[in-house]
């Protein structure tokens, strides 16, 4: 193990961007970024200063889904609890 | 889990996975919410006309379908007359 | 058991689940167990005139399966503390390896 010191799992990744802004990509797509103050194994997580975006996919009619027209909405929720089995990825906060 | 505890013997609403409302009264459960309930009727929602209740009799519904379990007011059921309500079906599950 | 230990000490306050399938309700959190099952005590269902299959509901049971998020109380939550209690939590399952 020669990576950066102290990640020796993926979930280090994640221990690491404690207190820090990331962004979480979820089923049904909807992604969010919040602050991460928690998880467990299951990916459950606890998030504060949370922006929400859903993507909602309009199929025309007479048209096929890819042409179908692409809504977003956005919402923010001050402190929320994720559910672990939603969760598809968890990125640390891009270093920019 | 007690969090069942309370509601045995009363009637209760099941909403399922599928969006399905079913009411009956709750004679048992278990560890996993697995439940067995008496007299237990669905309870179809139409926008086209008022709820239908069909009765099922006793029905076991396997936990894994079961999204919540709500204690039922008596009083205001009996108060509400489901001929007059319109209403789509409860989304089902989609994640 | 983290996750657990949290909910357990937001017993008694308003908070709104928001399940798989769209549906929110708020209420007050009256039990949680170890499957992040729910009772909530005094519920309001979001835009109760679409869905007036809950009327006669005042508490009810969730499956925690089917929760997709819920809106937490921020005044009630240290965040401070959940940090140290999840590295802690972390520590602690990378030794038990």
């Amino acid at each position: 193990m020669d990576a950066s010191p102290g990640i020796q799992e993926p979930f280090d990744l994640i221990r690491l961007s404690l207190s820090e802004r990331v962004f979480v990509k979820l089923r049904g797509d909807r992604e969010l970024t919040g602050i991460l103050h928690a998880y467990d194994g299951h990916m459950n997580l606890i998030l504060s200063d949370v922006e929400e975006t859903i993507m909602i996919v309009d199929a025309q009619d007479g048209a096929s889904s890819a042409q179908g027209v692409v809504n977003v909405a956005k919402r923010k929720l001050e402190m929320l609890f994720v559910r672990g089995d939603g969760v598809i990825l968890v990125s640390p906060p891009s270093r920019t | 889990m007690s969090s069942l505890q309370g509601y045995v013997d009363r009637r209760v609403l099941l909403v399922l996975q599928d969006g399905r409302a079913i009411v009956g009264v709750l004679a048992g459960y278990d560890q996993k919410s697995n439940v067995v309930l008496s007299d237990s009727k669905e309870r179809v929602y139409s926008l086209d006309e008022g709820v239908e209740e069909v009765p099922l009799g006793l029905y076991l519904v396997k936990g894994d379908m079961i999204i919540l379990i709500g204690e039922i007011d008596e009083d205001i059921d009996r108060s509400t007359d489901l001929a007059t309500i319109r209403a789509e079906q409860l989304p089902p599950i989609r994640y | 058991m983290l996750i657990f230990s949290v909910f357990k000490t937001l017993t008694d306050q308003r908070v709104t689940v928001e399940l798989k399938n769209d549906l929110s309700i708020t209420g007050t959190l009256k039990s949680v167990d170890q499957f992040l099952n729910i009772r909530l005590d005094a519920i309001e269902v979001l835009d109760q005139a679409r869905h007036p299959h809950m009327m006669a509901v005042k508490n009810c049971f969730i499956r925690g399966s089917v929760v997709r998020y819920v809106q937490l109380p921020s005044e009630h939550v240290d965040t401070q503390l959940l940090e140290d209690a999840t590295r802690r939590e972390a520590a602690n399952s990378n030794k038990q390896r």
